[in-house]
């Protein structure tokens, strides 16, 4: 899961992105709405935290710039204009959800999860393909109720395609989703994550697809 | 007319100058009357001496008996009319035969350089007389002749005159008076069509004075409407500084929090953060008070209730996809709300979050009018969820009266401070009961503006 952080204020910014990190999530951040909107409309993320008020571009432009390009990725706003007209401006504009300053880490978090979630159309916190079950919000995987322990690129990966279940995702895909934009993408780390996650997980969770990618099948 | 209105002084100032110059002209009218009825009857008393001083010239009588004028009034008695020919000492050499038998009386006082001397007499019977007397000679013997005329006749006359003056006058003053009211009112009429302009400003019906008014009243209505302007002027920019003081205070706040709740340990991020807390609590409870006292301000404004709400409830689907909620649009004649728009959102928008906060997927709002006794529009809105509810208690503690932002913690909660400020300074009401779908029913009733269906009637 690759979030996109465009906030003006360099120290929030940087606390979002740890936090969003920390939550398991790769993430790029811009600090201006046009570099924010060129990210957005170039990269392809799973999310967006907004700020309204950038230099620049100001984030609802940023945003209907967007929705106006056929862009569908899941968008929270950030702003500390909490009014009722300020929020239905937002949502009109094409946001999925709003967050009023000062706000805290978890919640962002935890909106932000509901957001990526709600996206690939789940309707829970806990995603289970077969014996595997996820729970998105602490971060946890266990195997028939057995806890296991999975690095992050690990945790990465299988949320990445428990999200997606049902789906057959590319390796472009996963490089793409899982890692941020400095990430060099021309090595096979995918493969090597894919093989260590098989070793810790019952086999036939993670089907290969010759030639297009991987796929956690539905139940 | 009442006291104290321009009107009634009007009025009454005009009628006091008319009295007065009506009793002048009465006055004035009459006494010219009798001045020439005067100097008429002194003309003939003149001509009838001149008449005997002339016969007297002819007369072989030493007594003159045989000197007489020919005006009939001089022979029947006690008229008023008499002639009395005296000689040097006085005594009576002839009179008129009205004046036979009766003492006559005498004028005193000196004759004019014309041998004149005239004088205001009353005989037997009381007959107020005019006389004139002339000093002469006949013949070589010195004579007094004096005619006297009636003076009673012409004050009567006067007397007559004066009553039909003063009817005419008192029609015409009348008739004046009833001119001036009617005129103080119509040149009053337009001060009272502003006073409903003004009205319907604060009604919330228009935005500003409209109409055309006569060149002394115009003025007045365009300064009006100049104030409402600079007053929604420096309203718009009070909430724009308070918009933007929020926006540059709230993201160092976030950052502070931030920063010193990820370090829970050091014990300087224990202190930063509480007191960031503080300090959020206080800019949120500031930033409220500062926007309700610039809203307080706010007059003629109104707005399409239902149009608000069809936006909220959009809003809410789209945020909570959990809920569905059961909207019913009213239909057109629904009264619009007399007040900010987003004043509104923010009343119902609180209200609609609560719902979907404690709902378990059902949300149903609806929206009515109601007049009560004192012919006051009102607009109700109902909330209502599914959710756990609260019971009586708890709804009176939630609601209960004169609990100020600044004497409450914010964010205790319900989030309802908001909702209940701005309820009270639109004289509207808050009240939370039990709903059939088993959570909370929320009503806010708010004042309608005076277009739309129900208060046409």
């Amino acid at each position: 899961m690759r979030i996109l952080v465009i906030e003006d204020d360099t120290n929030l910014n940087r606390q979002i992105k740890d936090a969003v990190t920390e939550g398991g999530y790769a993430v790029d951040v811009a600090f201006d709405g046009e570099e924010g909107h060129y990210l957005g409309d170039t990269e392809p993320y799973d999310a967006v935290v907004l700020d309204i008020g950038l230099p620049q571009m100001d984030g609802l432009s940023v945003l209907e710039e967007w929705r106006r390009a056929g862009k569908s990725m899941p968008v929270l706003l950030l702003t500390a204009r909490d009014r009722w007209s300020d929020k239905v401006q937002g949502i009109d504009a094409g946001a999925d959800d709003y967050l009023a300053k000062p706000f805290h880490m978890e919640e962002l978090l935890a909106r932000l999860r509901a957001l990526v979630r709600r996206a690939a159309g789940h309707a829970s916190n806990e995603i289970t393909a077969g014996p595997v079950r996820l729970d998105v919000k602490a971060g946890k995987v266990t195997v028939d109720g057995q806890a296991i322990k999975l690095t992050s690129h690990e945790l990465r990966l299988l949320s990445y395609l428990m999200h997606h279940k049902g789906k057959v995702v590319s390796r472009t895909e996963l490089t793409e989703h899982l890692y941020d934009q400095d990430f060099d993408r021309d090595s096979n780390t995918i493969e090597v994550f894919v093989g260590r996650l098989r070793k810790k997980l019952p086999e036939e969770v993670i089907h290969t697809v010759r030639g297009l990618g991987y796929q956690i099948l539905e139940e | 007319m009442r006291k104290g209105s321009i009107a009634f002084s009007l009025f009454w100032l005009s009628a006091g100058w008319l009295i007065l110059a009506l009793a002048g002209t009465a006055f004035l009218l009459t006494d010219l009357y009798s001045r020439a009825l005067d100097t008429s009857l002194a003309n003939q008393l003149r001509f009838n001496i001149d008449t005997l001083s002339s016969a007297t010239l002819d007369s072989t009588d030493p007594n003159f008996d045989d000197v007489g004028v020919q005006d009939p009034r001089f022979t029947r008695a006690a008229t008023g009319w008499y002639w009395v020919i005296r000689d040097e000492a006085e005594q009576i050499l002839a009179t008129s035969r009205s004046a036979v038998g009766m003492l006559m009386p005498q004028l005193s006082g000196a004759f004019d350089a014309d041998n004149y001397r005239t004088g205001i007499l009353e005989d037997e019977s009381g007959n107020s007389l005019r006389a004139l007397e002339r000093k002469t000679t006949s013949n070589g013997r010195p004579l007094h002749i004096m005619v006297t005329g009636n003076l009673g006749e012409s004050l009567a006359l006067v007397g007559q005159f004066r009553g039909q003056t003063l009817t005419v006058l008192g029609a015409v003053g009348v008739a004046l008076a009833i001119m001036s009211g009617i005129v103080a009112r119509l040149a009053l009429r337009p001060i009272g069509r502003l006073g409903r302009a003004i009205e319907q400003v604060r009604e919330g019906e228009s935005q500003s004075i409209t109409g055309t008014y006569p060149s002394e009243v115009a003025p007045l209505a365009e300064e009006i409407n100049e104030l409402l302007r600079s007053n929604t002027q420096i309203i718009e920019r009070a909430r724009n500084a308070v918009g933007n003081l929020a926006h540059g205070l709230k993201t160092p706040l976030a950052v502070l929090r931030n920063e010193a709740s990820a370090a829970k340990d050091n014990p300087l991020a224990r202190v930063v953060g509480s007191e960031s807390e503080k300090m959020t609590q206080l800019v949120t409870t500031y930033l409220d008070r500062a926007r309700l006292a610039a809203r307080s301000g706010v007059v003629g404004k109104k707005a399409d209730a239902t149009m608000i709400m069809l936006r909220l409830v959009r809003v809410m689907e789209k945020l909570n996809k959990h809920v569905t909620i059961a909207f019913k649009r009213p239909d057109a004649s629904l009264p619009w709300f007399r007040g900010d728009e987003g004043d509104l959102e923010e009343m119902a928008g609180n209200l609609l979050d609560n719902a979907c906060k404690w709902s378990k997927g059902k949300i149903a709002v609806t929206m009515m009018a109601e007049r009560t006794s004192s012919s006051q529009a009102f607009l109700l809105i109902r909330i209502e969820d599914d959710g756990p509810g609260l019971t009586e208690e708890e709804a009176q503690k939630v609601l209960r009266r004169g609990v100020r932002l600044d004497e409450k913690t914010p964010g205790s909660g319900l989030g309802l401070d908001i909702v209940k400020e701005l309820v009270d300074v639109y004289g509207g009401s808050l009240q939370l009961r039990q709903s059939v779908l088993g959570g909370v029913l929320a009503e806010l009733k708010l004042p309608a503006a005076k277009v739309g269906g129900l208060t046409r009637s």
